[in-house]
């Protein structure tokens, strides 16, 4: 690889952190998001942007909703097989939880039906008039929290010094290669001077 | 770009949601609504963004307040009064009714509530816990004219709203199921008025919030422009 190809793998390096940055700063209000970080990498072909999904628990927001639950730990709600951590809940015509798509919220004893009489414990157990009915699946260890939501771990003034931090990198890599260019300009016009 | 500006796109939603919240802070039986958004994913490494994937009604108990009114009544726990008007059935938590001309208890928008009809020679009127309504006619004599029926539904957050306190029923909300308040239910409650469950110090909050989140990403859709400005003058600068 040449100069030019590096600086051009580092303009397009820049430009995958600014769109991992963008993407993370417009989820800011997404509950349940777990924002993404951009790892730079020195390869044989140049500089890699690869993105990768962080699991840092995000804040707890208490909702008081009866249908909101936060889960405190690792693990996923299963949304028709669709993971998920947004725990804002509805419920569909036929009383089972949904989420926001209308897929069912499975339990380890299949939907979840949910109305007025439900309650929810921390261990996951769904009860209804006091006695168990469902059980929502979760690792060991892994509390549930009924209404509170947890929101976004993304940090929107970290993500904002990322953004920055991305153009100034691109705009850096660009100086370069167009230096690149000047000198390649020289050598190929002023060098070797043909009369 | 088009990550950020979707960002942007959210945060106004957002913002309209509060706003319609903060606005009908003070009308009782107003349920405020918040909306959800979600990453969209295009199944590759790129993200593309945010969406709105839904907005819906916190139903909430509002705090209940003692009224004014001589036919106020309020719903302590979950339920809806079923209201009539034209042969149209709605569904409501604003008990703010008064007595018309017919006997029946209407609202202010003409509204009757389903079941009870004040016969022209009360003087005076009550409504138990349990939703009965009791009149006191000219001979000082106590009797029961009719029992308010509450209305549930197995998804209360999918009805349709009709203006900002009346819902009607819809496909997703299911079929309305009517019960008798109280045996461990909800009660009503006479002389009272369920305030809205919006809080105006927490709708500040969060359009604070959503002010800033929005700013962060008007950042990015600047940031992304201006890489772009400098990689369309590569080949003179």
């Amino acid at each position: 690889m040449n100069g030019m190809q590096w600086m051009a793998s580092a303009m397009q390096a820049a430009r995958a952190q600014l769109e991992t940055a963008t993407h993370n700063v417009a989820n800011v209000s997404s509950d349940g998001y777990r924002r993404a970080t951009a790892r730079l990498e020195l390869t044989s072909h140049g500089l890699v942007a690869t993105e990768a999904h962080t699991f840092e628990q995000g804040a707890i927001r208490h909702t008081g909703r009866p249908l909101d639950f936060a889960l405190l730990g690792p693990g996923e709600f299963r949304a028709a097989g669709a993971p998920t951590r947004n725990g804002a809940f509805v419920t569909d015509r036929a009383g089972f939880l949904t989420d926001d798509r209308g897929r069912r919220i499975a339990g380890l004893r299949g939907p979840i039906a949910f109305d007025a009489h439900t309650t929810v414990e921390s261990d996951g157990a769904v009860r209804s008039n006091g006695r168990i009915v469902n059980r929502f699946a979760l690792p060991a260890g892994t509390r549930l929290q009924s209404g509170a939501l947890e929101t976004s771990n993304v940090d929107a003034i970290g993500e904002t010094l990322e953004i920055l931090n991305a153009q100034r990198a691109f705009e850096t890599a660009q100086k370069v290669l167009v230096a690149i260019d000047d000198t390649r300009q020289k050598a190929v016009n002023d060098v070797v001077r043909l009369k | 770009m088009y990550a950020a500006a979707s960002g942007m796109a959210a945060q106004q939603t957002n913002l309209e949601i509060i706003a319609d919240n903060l606005a009908n802070a003070d009308v009782a039986g107003f349920k405020g609504a918040a909306a959800s958004f979600a990453d969209v994913d295009a199944g590759g490494t790129l993200g593309l963004g945010t969406a709105a994937i839904g907005r819906h009604r916190i139903l909430d108990q509002g705090k209940l307040m003692k009224s004014g009114g001589p036919f106020d009544v309020a719903i302590d726990g979950p339920g809806f009064f079923r209201v009539e008007k034209n042969g149209a059935t709605a569904y409501t938590r604003a008990g703010e009714f008064t007595r018309s001309a017919d006997g029946k208890l209407r609202n202010a928008d003409g509204w009757a509530l389903h079941g009870v009809r004040i016969p022209s020679d009360a003087l005076a009127a009550n409504v138990e816990r349990d939703g009965r309504v009791t009149v006191t006619g000219s001979t000082a004599k106590v009797r029961t004219i009719g029992r308010i029926e509450l209305s549930s539904f197995a998804a209360p957050e999918a009805l349709h709203p009709l203006g900002a306190t009346m819902f009607a029923r819809s496909d997703a909300s299911g079929a309305p199921r009517t019960f008798t308040p109280g045996d461990g239910r909800s009660v009503v409650a006479f002389g009272m008025l369920e305030k809205s469950n919006v809080s105006i110090v927490e709708s500040m909050m969060q359009i604070l919030t959503a002010q800033r989140a929005y700013e962060a990403n008007a950042k990015g859709v600047q940031a992304a422009d201006e890489m772009m400005r400098i990689a369309n003058n590569l080949h003179r600068s």
